[in-house]
């Protein structure tokens, strides 16, 4: 007993540690803060969708609907009282967190009780819909203030900003605490089993309605707090930051991941946020060798796939031969850049900002890995060093018969 | 008293009366067959017990309690059991996993301290983990409890199946076809299985199967149903040489 | 007297069928694009999240071909014949039939034996590269010269005494107030969303009541007299055929009948003979050239419509909705689909709020959803135990 306290009195300090590390190291501002603030968010969004999607089975696809209510209501809270907020920013900010998620939990409850009835595809498309309503009335919302009107489809600009680096991946941490805990428990097995078959998962006494409606509130509430944190990060919470597009992008971290997989949501939430938003640091490039790398792409990932489909040798040989593939899509980017840059109508185009490719890059990134790797990073399987021996050097029957 | 208690229940699709005016009763302790040709009800009778369709009219009673029309984890709360005859697994979870499942009525910590995964969680996790292991051994799949269930042959996810219906420790258990499937020893190995299950765990069964050996061989009772309706009731040595049995078979041997 | 009391009040009935027309002939593009999303469904139970960008290119293809007939930017040509309206329409279905199974090819059926969600994610990486990508590669906020079109006119139907409101000195106020703003912009080199001073949102806020002004006064001085342009009849008409053709195809030809068989049961019709890829690009060939046929028209008829590689995100998640309101997978279902939310959008742009037009739409689908787990036409789906 006093192990167990002692354990998880370590793992706090460790967690703090942590958070307060990344605080240290790129708090201090500028964009470097902005990329570590903004990772924490999509790991919190990702892994609360987990829990919906992945774990409980159920397909919600307007996950940016509850992460702009969380948004919404630190923003309007701030807006309304702006010299409590001022008077200790930090307080403010603790206090918004569980505001939002709570407020986010509502919407989640309101949502989910009617909607979980519906299956696969149709509860997609409702909470798509929710999720564009949402946006919509955000559009709409006017309050009145000294200053005059504010809200609308500009949004609501706070005065207040944080820039607590480390609440926000505390909040992260937090999250993927409680997923990890509760797949690790006999509650955490009923929520897989809804997944699986809701059918069975009756005959076994699990109450399905109501672990879905549980799952949806906490997910809900976690985006929740992510979107207070948002906004006071931001300095602002307008209704273009929360489109049907940022949904999107939660539910492909989580299916690029491995649906169910905890550590896949963190690994992809990390990958998809962090490729597109270096690519703005691409220098800007010729539509020719635009051109070429989408053709490279396309050659090496065919092939990729041929050598995957075809061949079934030694893993070192296929790791070569798909070097081999990368190869070449290189040297056709190149032969292609090369040859479109040698007409004049071509060469004369301006050049392509490194910017507006970032989401180019993501959906590229998108096709090619679900494409090559359709069951997600990792699968239905939690990262672990054993997974990555066990998967570099496959033994056969892994099944006693 | 009987256990289990159907009364005239009859439901209806649209213009097919699936199960019509069907009654029986089961004693406690009992092992209790369904038969009856493809398409007579049996399943539907099954999905009436477990509360996944909802009777048109008739009653049915656990004990001395109304069950039709509850909802099924409520009907599985209150100790009736089932397997399915088109085997309904936790497939991506493994057979170990599977059982716990089962035994998820029987928690006792709650959702706040498996969040916070206090120690009272833990332990109650781990009692159902060996709960489930205890199972496993008895319906001999022990070796297997790491694979992931899918994976499994079909005789052991049948039998899988009947452990996590044990999980939940039921009063009545309801096994659908639970010998489909299998070969002449893995049928012999699993009658003399349900037969131990039911001394050692005194359970009620109620089975339906096709293969007549293994039936008569097996129950004491039988119920046969014909298009929805019941047409004989008794032993088995009886039901072997009712003449209407043997009409709705069609001749087959019985 | 009853009605004074009650809010019906303060709508203003004689815009009422101005809206609804309006509505419904918008209906008819909404059910013409929701026919692709709906039988690429049937057959392979993949929401087609690209449809929508395969209706944006399909607008791209006819304003090319609008160019390539010499209606560039700075033409100086008369106004055009049919023949070059028809040629449009023939090019945009053209490309983008290519175009859709081009996406089928290459996205989804790599996935095909995959669990669907790996297809759905493709789909939505396709919509996305060409949203982003077209960004590079194509001219963007084009339009179609509104002089090829030569059936220009509208038909006027008088409903009553019309009076007509004169906006021009509203229009001035709104066109000042931008200026102000927008210089304000420029000078202190701000983002719109994102105001430092008060003076920029006093600004701001000068500009959005005169527009809001501006808006109530068209409002009010709508709805005496009934216009129709004939563009959009003719949309209505083209419309109309292309469904005939469409039925006639799913209901009386041998590849309509496949189609069925494989939208029934897909493994059953495999084993049945029906070669199940034909069917499928088939069907993806169908789909989108029907999308291609609606971005024509929106793109040619509805004065105003500025295409950039975003135009099919709001159209196509509109019709995406009317087809499964309808009932996914249900052709007739999609075209009732179409047409319901053309005229819901029509009464809720009546009843004063376009604000909330859009949201409108997914109320009016989750309401149904709850209602008919399987949208108007469609069946919901009994899982057997």
């Amino acid at each position: 007993m006093n192990q167990f306290w002692l354990v998880r009195a370590g793992s706090f300090v460790l967690a703090f540690a942590f958070a307060f590390a990344l605080d240290a190291a790129f708090g201090g501002g500028g964009y470097a803060q902005r990329l570590v603030m903004l990772a924490a968010l999509w790991v919190t969004l990702a892994v609360s969708l987990n829990l919906i999607n992945g774990i409980t089975g159920q397909f919600s696809m307007g996950h940016a609907g509850f992460y702009a209510v969380g948004a919404y209501t630190a923003a309007i809270l701030t807006t309304l009282n702006p010299a409590l907020a001022e008077q200790n920013k930090l307080a403010w900010l603790l206090l918004m967190i569980p505001t939002g998620a709570l407020v986010g939990a509502i919407a989640g409850f309101v949502v989910g009780v009617p909607s979980l009835r519906l299956r696969g595809d149709y509860l997609a498309i409702v909470t798509l819909g929710f999720g564009e309503i949402v946006r919509i009335v955000a559009q709409n919302i006017n309050i009145k203030t000294p200053k005059g009107d504010v809200g609308g489809a500009y949004g609501f600009t706070l005065d207040v900003k944080l820039t607590a680096v480390w609440v926000a991946w505390m909040l992260a941490i937090a999250v993927i605490a409680i997923c990890r805990n509760l797949l690790r428990t006999a509650h955490g097995l009923a929520f897989l089993a809804v997944r699986e078959d809701e059918v069975a998962a009756l005959a076994m006494g699990v109450n399905v309605t109501r672990t879905k409606v549980t799952a949806f509130v906490i997910g809900s509430a976690m985006a929740g707090a992510a979107g207070a944190i948002l906004a006071l990060f931001e300095g602002r919470a307008s209704p273009d930051m929360f489109t049907m597009d940022q949904s999107f992008i939660v539910v492909t971290m989580v299916v690029l991941g491995g649906t169910g997989s905890i550590t896949g949501s963190v690994l992809a939430a990390l990958l998809l946020f962090y490729l597109p938003e270096k690519t703005r640091e691409l220098s800007n490039m010729p539509i020719s060798s635009v051109a070429g790398l989408f053709i490279g792409i396309g050659v090496a990932v065919s092939l990729a796939r041929m050598i995957q489909q075809r061949y079934h040798g030694p893993v070192a040989q296929r790791i070569g031969l798909n070097f081999g593939a990368i190869g070449a899509g290189v040297v056709t980017m190149a032969v292609i850049g090369f040859v479109l840059q040698q007409v004049p109508a071509i060469a004369a185009q301006p050049l392509v900002a490194g910017a507006k490719l970032r989401m180019v890059v993501f959906a590229i990134v998108l096709i090619v890995l679900m494409l090559l790797r359709p069951q997600g990073v990792l699968g239905h399987h939690e990262f672990s060093w054993d997974w990555v021996r066990r998967t570099l050097f496959r033994k056969p029957a892994e099944v006693p018969a | 008293m009987s256990l289990l208690a159907l009364d005239e229940a009859t439901i209806k699709f649209g213009g097919l009366t699936a199960v019509n005016a069907v009654s029986f009763r089961i004693q406690p302790g009992e092992l209790f067959g369904l038969i009856g040709p493809n398409g007579a009800g049996k399943t539907t009778c099954f999905n009436l017990i477990t509360g996944v369709y909802r009777p048109t009219s008739g009653c049915i009673k656990f004990g001395d309690r109304d069950i039709q029309g509850s909802p099924p984890n409520l009907i599985a709360s209150l100790g009736i059991a089932r397997t399915f005859q088109n085997i309904r697994l936790f497939k991506s979870l493994s057979v170990l996993e599977n059982v716990v499942v089962g035994g998820y009525l029987r928690h006792k910590s709650s959702f706040w301290s498996a969040v916070n995964f206090f120690p009272s969680a833990i332990r109650d996790t781990e009692r159902l983990r060996s709960e489930a292991m205890d199972l496993l051994r008895v319906l001999n799949l022990a070796h297997v409890a790491d694979a992931r269930s899918a994976d499994l042959s079909y005789g052991m996810q049948r039998r899988l199946e009947i452990a996590r219906a044990m999980a939940t420790q039921p009063k009545l258990l309801l096994l659908d076809e639970p010998a489909a499937g299998m070969n002449p020893q893995e049928k012999e190995e699993l009658n003399g299985m349900v037969q131990r299950i039911r001394d050692e765990f005194g359970l009620t069964v109620l089975l339906i199967e096709h293969d007549m050996r293994f039936v008569m061989s097996l129950c004491e009772r039988i119920v046969v149903l014909d298009a929805g309706r019941e047409i004989a009731q008794g032993p088995p040595a009886e039901i072997r040489s009712n003449p209407k049995v043997i009409a709705a078979y069609l001749g087959e041997a019985v | 007297m009853l009605i004074g009391s009650l809010p019906v009040a303060g709508l203003d009935f004689s815009t009422l069928p101005q809206q609804l027309t309006d509505g419904l002939l918008l209906g008819f593009i909404y059910a013409l694009i929701a026919l692709g999303y709906t039988m690429v469904y049937g057959v392979l139970k993949l929401i087609n999240f690209a449809h929508g960008e395969v209706f944006m290119f399909g607008a791209y293809a006819a304003l090319f071909t609008s160019w390539a007939l010499g209606y560039t930017p700075n033409h100086a040509l008369g106004t055009g014949t049919p023949w070059m309206l028809g040629v449009m329409l023939l090019a945009a279905m053209t490309f983008c039939g290519l175009l859709g199974v081009l996406i089928e090819r290459l996205a989804y059926r790599p996935l095909r034996t995959q669990p669907r969600i790996a297809s759905l994610i493709t789909a939505i990486g396709i919509s996305l590269l060409l949203q982003y990508g077209g960004q590079i590669f194509l001219p963007l906020n084009q339009n179609i010269d509104s002089k090829i079109n030569p059936f220009g006119g509208s038909l006027e139907i008088a409903l009553s005494g019309s009076a007509k409101v004169d906006t021009v000195a509203l229009d001035a106020e709104v066109k000042s107030a931008s200026e102000k703003f927008d210089a304000y912009l420029k000078s202190s080199g701000e983002d719109a969303f994102n105001l430092k001073t008060d003076e920029g949102r006093s600004l701001r806020n000068a500009k959005q009541d005169a527009e809001r002004k501006l808006r109530d006064a068209k409002s009010a001085g709508e709805g005496k007299t009934l216009v129709i342009s004939y563009g959009k009849l003719i949309a209505m008409g083209t419309t109309i055929v292309l469904m005939i053709g469409l039925t006639y195809l799913v209901l009386f030809t041998k590849a309509g009948r496949a189609m069925r068989a494989v939208s029934h049961d897909f493994d059953a019709a495999s084993l049945m003979g029906i070669n199940v890829n034909t069917i499928v690009t088939f069907t993806f060939a169908l789909g989108s050239c029907l999308a291609g046929a609606g971005a024509m028209m929106v793109a040619t008829f509805y004065a105003g419509t500025k295409i950039d590689t975003f135009f099919g995100m709001v159209l196509g998640v509109k019709a995406f909705v009317a087809a499964v309101l309808g009932g996914i997978g249900n052709i007739p279902g999609a075209v009732l689909g179409g047409l319901l939310m053309g005229v819901t959008e029509g009464l809720v742009a009546w009843a004063g709020s376009t604000a909330y037009k859009d949201a409108v739409a997914f109320v009016v689908l989750i309401l149904v959803l709850l209602l008919r787990p399987g949208g108007l036409l469609g069946s919901a789906k009994v899982e057997k135990v």
